[in-house]
C-alpha cells in the first residue's frame, strides 16, 4: 500500500522560490472542516488499528472538555452530510440523531449530549469517521490548551506529552520560532478567530519512508530510514509531507478545533512536474540549518538536492 | 541556571535566600541600593526560617518584587508559598542551585524517570530506551520530554 497522493489532488505547499516560518493562513473558501478523499477506506481502517491497539499514542482527553466535544461531533457530522450527500446522512429529531456512513455502511443512532448512547467519548467516537486528525484547544486566561486531541497521523511530536499544554510551550522546540514573536504573533491571531470564519494553512516536511503514522513514541523505528537515502533511492524513498490544517471557532465552549489532513507524495512523483521540481530544488537549497534541522532533513539533505539536481539536468525541465 | 534580573519600577524588592543564594542576587541587590529604592533582606538558613516566610509573605503589600535564590529543592517549598501568598509569576523570580532532581517523559513509552539535572542521556527504567534530555517541559506532567538518543 503506498500512501502517495495523486498529482492533481495534492496540495502543492510552495510559493516563491524560499521558505520560512510565518503564519501563513488564509481565510477558506469552502468552509468544510474535513475532506474525504480517494484513500478514504485504506485510511480509516489504519486510523482505527491505531486507535485499538495504541489508545494512550492517539487519543487523549481531559474530562471538561465533553461539551466541546459535542460541538465537533455536530460540526463535522453537519459538514459530512452537506459536503458529502451520497457518502454521508444525518437526521436530527431534538436531540435524537441518526448517522449514517454509507461508505463504511454503518448507522448510529443517538441522544446528542449524552455519552452513554455513544460507544466512545465523542470525539473519539467522530474520529473514527474522518481522515483528519482531530485537536481541540479550549482559550481560557490569555491563553489556548491543548485540552483533547485523536492524533494517528502525527509528524513527529507525541500528544499524551503534549496534553494539558499551553500554546507557546507546545511550539517552544521549534528553533527560532520564540525569538522571532512568531509565537506571540500566532497566538495572537487564533485568539481572535471567529465562529464563522475558519482558516486554514498548509505545513510541510520531508520524511523517509511513506508511513502516515509517524509518531514521537515510533520514532525509533521509522526515524532509521533516514540513514538509508542514497541519490539513486530518493526518488522512491523520500516522500513530501504536507498537512492541510482548519481552524474553526466553537462557539458554544469557545474553543477551537484544529484538523489536520495529511497528504504524502514521492518525490519521484513531486518531480514528474517541471514547475514544483524546480521550484522545491531552490527553496530546499537556500533553506537554513535551524529549519532542516527542525524538519528532520539534515541526514539526507543533500542526497535528496542531489536527486533533485540529476532530475533537472535529466533534461525534463530546462 | 538562571540569573537573576532587575525589574525597574517597583514599589519594594524582597532578597529571600540562604547565605549561598544570596551571592548569586549580589547584583542585583546592589543595583536597588544604588537607585535607593526600598528593599529588605531576608535570610532563610533553615526550615524553620522558611516556613515563618508565609505570614511574612502575606503581610506584604501590593507592588513588592521578590527574589529568591536557595537549593533547588528548598526552592520548590518556597515556590509554592510565595504562589499562595498570592505572589503571581510577574511579581517573581526563583533561583535554584546545587543538584536538581528532573522528571523525564519517554517519548516511547510515557514513563516517568528521575534524573539529576547535569544528565543528559538517561536510560528509560520501564522500557529501556536510551533518552536525550530536553528542555521541552510540560505543567500537566511536571516532566520534561526524553527523545530518542540514537537513532
Amino acid at each position: 500500500m503506498k500512501w502517495t497522493d495523486n498529482l492533481e489532488n495534492f496540495p502543492y505547499p510552495f510559493k516563491g522560490s524560499t521558505y520560512r516560518y510565518s503564519n501563513n493562513s488564509v481565510p477558506m473558501k469552502k468552509p468544510f472542516c474535513i475532506e474525504v478523499t480517494p484513500d478514504y477506506l485504506e485510511e480509516m481502517k489504519l486510523k482505527r488499528d491505531l486507535l485499538t491497539h495504541h489508545p494512550e499514542r492517539c487519543y487523549q482527553s481531559l474530562p471538561h472538555t465533553l461539551t466541546g466535544q459535542w460541538e465537533i461531533v455536530e460540526l463535522v457530522m453537519d459538514h459530512l452530510a452537506e459536503q458529502y450527500p451520497n457518502q454521508f446522512s444525518l437526521e436530527k429529531k431534538g436531540r435524537q440523531w441518526r448517522f449514517h456512513n454509507k461508505i463504511l455502511e454503518e448507522k448510529h443512532d443517538f441522544t446528542f449530549g449524552d455519552e452513554t448512547t455513544l460507544p466512545d467519548e465523542p470525539l473519539a467516537f467522530i474520529s473514527k469517521h474522518v481522515q483528519e486528525d482531530l485537536i481541540f484547544m479550549m482559550q481560557r486566561d490569555g491563553d489556548l490548551f491543548l485540552d483533547a486531541g485523536q492524533l494517528c497521523f502525527p509528524a513527529n511530536w507525541s500528544l499524551a506529552f503534549n496534553l494539558g499544554m499551553k500554546f507557546k510551550s507546545i511550539h517552544h522546540p521549534i528553533p527560532g520560532f520564540k525569538e522571532e514573536g512568531l509565537d506571540d504573533r500566532i497566538l495572537q491571531f487564533l485568539m481572535r478567530l471567529e465562529a464563522g470564519n475558519p482558516w486554514e494553512r498548509k505545513n510541510w516536511s520531508l520524511m523517509a519512508g511513506d508511513r502516515l503514522d509517524t509518531s514521537l513514541e515510533t520514532f525509533d523505528q521509522w526515524g532509521k530510514l533516514r540513514k538509508q537515502v542514497t541519490k539513486k533511492n530518493a526518488g522512491e524513498l523520500v516522500h513530501i509531507r504536507v498537512e492541510v490544517q482548519k481552524l474553526f471557532r466553537l462557539p458554544r465552549t469557545n474553543g477551537i478545533l484544529f484538523t489536520i489532513h495529511t497528504h504524502l507524495l514521492s518525490l519521484e512523483k513531486l518531480a514528474s512536474n517541471p514547475e514544483w521540481l524546480k521550484q522545491f530544488y531552490e527553496i530546499l537549497s537556500e533553506l537554513p540549518p535551524h529549519i532542516t534541522d527542525y524538519k528532520g532533513i539534515s541526514l539526507y539533505k543533500n542526497e535528496v538536492l542531489e536527486y533533485l539536481c540529476e532530475q533537472l539536468e535529466s533534461g525534463k525541465v530546462l | 541556571m538562571r540569573k537573576a534580573i532587575f525589574v525597574s519600577g517597583k514599589r519594594k524588592y524582597l532578597f529571600c535566600g540562604a547565605q549561598e543564594g544570596m551571592k548569586l542576587l549580589f547584583a542585583v541587590i546592589e543595583r536597588v541600593k544604588e537607585e535607593g529604592h526600598p528593599y529588605e533582606i531576608v535570610v532563610i538558613d533553615d526550615i524553620q526560617e522558611s516556613l515563618q516566610l508565609s505570614d511574612f509573605l502575606k503581610k506584604q503589600k501590593m507592588g513588592t518584587y521578590l527574589y529568591v535564590a536557595l537549593s533547588h529543592t528548598e526552592l520548590k517549598r518556597v515556590e509554592k508559598t510565595a504562589e499562595e501568598a498570592g505572589l503571581t509569576e510577574e511579581e517573581t523570580q526563583f533561583i535554584g542551585y546545587g543538584e536538581e532532581l528532573k522528571r523525564i517523559f519517554c517519548c516511547r513509552c510515557h514513563g516517568i524517570n528521575e534524573a539529576k539535572n547535569f544528565e543528559e542521556e538517561i536510560l528509560c527504567n520501564q522500557c529501556g530506551l536510551e533518552l536525550s534530555v530536553s528542555d521541552h517541559y510540560s505543567v500537566y506532567h511536571n516532566a520534561v520530554l526524553g527523545y530518542v538518543a540514537k537513532l
